[in-house]
């Protein structure tokens, strides 16, 4: 996900711009010259300002010197890329999260964290000797926790816990 | 004074407040020592567990658990050379290379000893220097609360380990984030888009949680399995720490004093604190060609300062609600909910709390040397627990923690957009602390800012005519300028040299 610096300072210009131009266009307080306008005023300008900046590459010799301070301890280096949709792996955790939000509520939390639990599991690497346990255990841990000690209300769905 | 000891005694003796520290600095040891679980991490995931607590229970838990976990991620630093949080990545090559001449027990004995001293030291600071702040403070304006939030956050950017510019950016898109929803001077819906849940705005705790956390396991799916630990025998842990105590006592103060100063600077936290005096401790040594053999004095001045920095951070955020650290941050949200609201009048009006919290940074440091060192002597099966069991847990944790925050699914949606954010944020160099710090603080800082200016009546001056207020400004404005002179100062000298070579 390392993109250009040009890249991502376009895009700052871009949010910047657009919010200045939302805060802009809020409505005023009647007889205030300053309400909730200004605010996004001022940042929107400050984020498009920043991200010229960095579009220019302003700062970026502070970052050269500073990045090889951590970069150089043992953590690994990377691995190497296993075809052509090893990155898109990262995005797993948030769509995982996303599944929790429309399943939950049908399918109960139990199940719906097994599957979480599974799928986050095998895709580290786990054998389904160990992925299969943990995924039928710990959602009843985390319930026992949570919605019991705790009394949140996770949705019982298909599958309600025995307490 | 006394009688509020002897009440803050009352607070802290319930068992709910010592199961819950218990429990708490068990956690917090666990966590901290799992390479990839930062203190940060393990103190957000705590926070929906802490609604259900009494408040000072609350506050133990937060207390124990980032003192604990800051000390903790020196053991897989030891014994991997991996360090178990980024606080301790500063000296981690160090402790391991003292691991392989056999000096383990030194080394993580070393951990355990200085980081209970130094968080004392960051306790006592915390005594001393924040009740007579709190005087000077009850008299401060808006104008001042203005230009100490932005003092607070141009620290936060200056200490960031990467490009200014994008520390500042990252800092702005954090207030942007805070500028959601209505709860702003007009009162009206801003930045909606028509999204009733986007009307409450965006919690700062889910945010966190997606950032440190779910970031964490996205990292985690790109990266491999750090190795097991071997396991060992230990021999005594704590042999020999009373006599790098005499030998080293210049390096430990001057480590507290440093992580103590870095505490209480917003925005900087443990990380920075161990790498400011890691590099200080190498730099004033008398033995300078040691250092990264596996020599002892950079662990001690780091370990001693990066535990000063976790009690020093509550200064600034007892004292204005601008956190010293992320920690700090998450610990203000805390304080929020349970009804302690950081302002200088909480000395006064919650005298005996503030002595409990004291009380309970004293007990947790005192408590991290027996936990620590049996801590050591399992870690090795401990960190046995591949990453394919651990993350699957904490993916767990942060869907039922930010559903339980307000009992609705958005807090999920939430933390899920957050550890995308987090996750291309850290990767294209825009440090996500300050975006946090943007977050925690946006509010504070617009309502500080409108209120100023109605009361100028849209004139610029009364922001510099009270004398804090023109120091504190100086200041920031200082801070701001910082970096482009440091520009400028490097355009210039490499043309001076070469007029000089020329010449």
């Amino acid at each position: 996900m390392r993109l250009p610096d040009s890249v991502t300072g376009s895009f700052l210009v871009v949010l910047g711009a657009a919010a200045a131009y939302g805060g802009y266009i809020l409505p005023p307080v009647p007889g205030q010259p300053v309400g909730p306008n200004v605010f996004p005023l001022v940042i929107g300008t400050g984020l498009a300002l920043c991200g010229l900046a960095i579009v220019f590459g302003i700062g970026h010799s502070f970052e050269e010197e500073e990045e090889l301070i951590p970069m150089e301890d043992g953590q690994a280096a990377a691995p190497p890329p296993q075809g052509r949709f090893y990155g898109l792996r990262a995005l797993l955790p948030p769509a995982l999260l996303l599944f929790y939000v429309f399943a939950a509520d049908r399918l109960g939390f139990i199940i719906t964290a097994a599957i979480m639990v599974y799928v986050t599991s095998t895709a580290l690497g786990a054998k389904w000797k160990l992925a299969l346990p943990l995924a039928a255990l710990s959602p009843f841990a985390i319930h026992l926790i949570f919605g019991k000690l705790l009394r949140v209300p996770l949705p019982a769905g298909l599958l309600p816990t025995p307490w | 004074m006394l009688k509020t000891l002897i009440d803050a005694f009352a607070l802290i003796s319930t068992w709910e407040v010592i199961i819950a520290m218990f429990a708490a600095s068990v956690y917090g040891l666990v966590i901290g020592s799992l390479p990839g679980l930062s203190a940060t991490m393990a103190t957000a995931l705590l926070v929906p567990v802490t609604f259900y607590l009494s408040p000072i229970a609350a506050i133990a838990t937060i207390v124990a658990a980032s003192s604990m976990a800051i000390f903790s991620g020196d053991i897989p630093g030891a014994l991997l050379r991996i360090p178990g949080t980024p606080a301790s990545a500063a000296y981690a090559d160090e402790a391991y290379a003292m691991t392989r001449k056999g000096q383990a027990e030194l080394a993580l004995g070393a951990g355990v000893w200085f980081s209970a001293v130094g968080g004392i030291a960051g306790v006592l600071s915390l005594m001393i220097l924040a009740p007579p702040l709190a005087e000077i403070a009850l008299s401060f304006s808006t104008f001042e609360y203005f230009w100490l939030a932005l003092l607070g956050l141009m620290c936060a950017t200056l200490v960031a380990r990467s490009s200014p510019v994008k520390a500042i950016a990252g800092m702005f898109l954090g207030l942007l984030v805070s500028c959601i929803g209505i709860e702003n001077p007009g009162g009206i819906p801003r930045f909606t888009f028509g999204i009733t849940d986007l009307f409450g705005g965006i919690e700062p705790i889910p945010a966190l949680v997606g950032v440190f956390a779910v970031a964490q396991v996205m990292r985690a799916m790109l990266t491999p399995e750090p190795p097991p630990l071997p396991r060992r025998k230990f021999g005594s842990i704590m042999a020999g720490q009373w006599k790098l105590t005499r030998k080293y006592h210049w390096q430990m103060t001057r480590g507290n004093i440093v992580g103590i100063i870095i505490g209480v600077l917003p925005g900087a936290g443990a990380d920075m604190a161990a790498w400011v005096s890691y590099a200080m401790s190498k730099r004033f040594s008398k033995e300078k060609e040691k250092f990264g053999t596996g020599h002892v004095e950079g662990l001690v001045e780091a370990g001693a300062s990066n535990n000063a920095s976790i009690a020093s951070g509550w200064v600034p955020s007892l004292l204005f609600g601008i956190p010293g650290d992320t920690i700090a941050a998450i610990a203000i949200g805390v304080l929020y909910m349970k009804g302690l609201n950081p302002g200088p009048t909480l000395f006064t009006e919650k005298a005996s709390s503030m002595y409990a919290i004291y009380l309970m940074f004293i007990i947790a440091n005192i408590l991290m040397i027996p936990l620590g060192i049996a801590m050591i002597r399992v870690a090795a099966y401990i960190l046995l627990a591949p990453r394919s069991t651990v993350m699957p847990i904490i993916m767990l944790c942060c869907a039922v923690g930010s559903f339980a925050i307000g009992n609705n699914m958005f807090g999920v949606v939430t933390v899920a957009a957050f550890g995308v954010i987090g996750y291309v944020m850290e990767a294209n160099g825009y440090p996500v602390a300050a975006m946090v710090l943007g977050i925690v603080m946006g509010t504070m800082v617009e309502q500080a800012f409108v209120t100023s200016l109605i009361k100028s009546d849209g004139s610029i001056l009364p922001f510099f005519e009270r004398p804090v207020a023109a120091i504190l400004a100086a200041m920031a404005i200082g801070a701001l300028l910082w970096p482009v002179m440091v520009w400028v100062w490097r355009k210039v000298k490499p043309a001076q040299t070469a007029m000089a070579t020329t010449r």
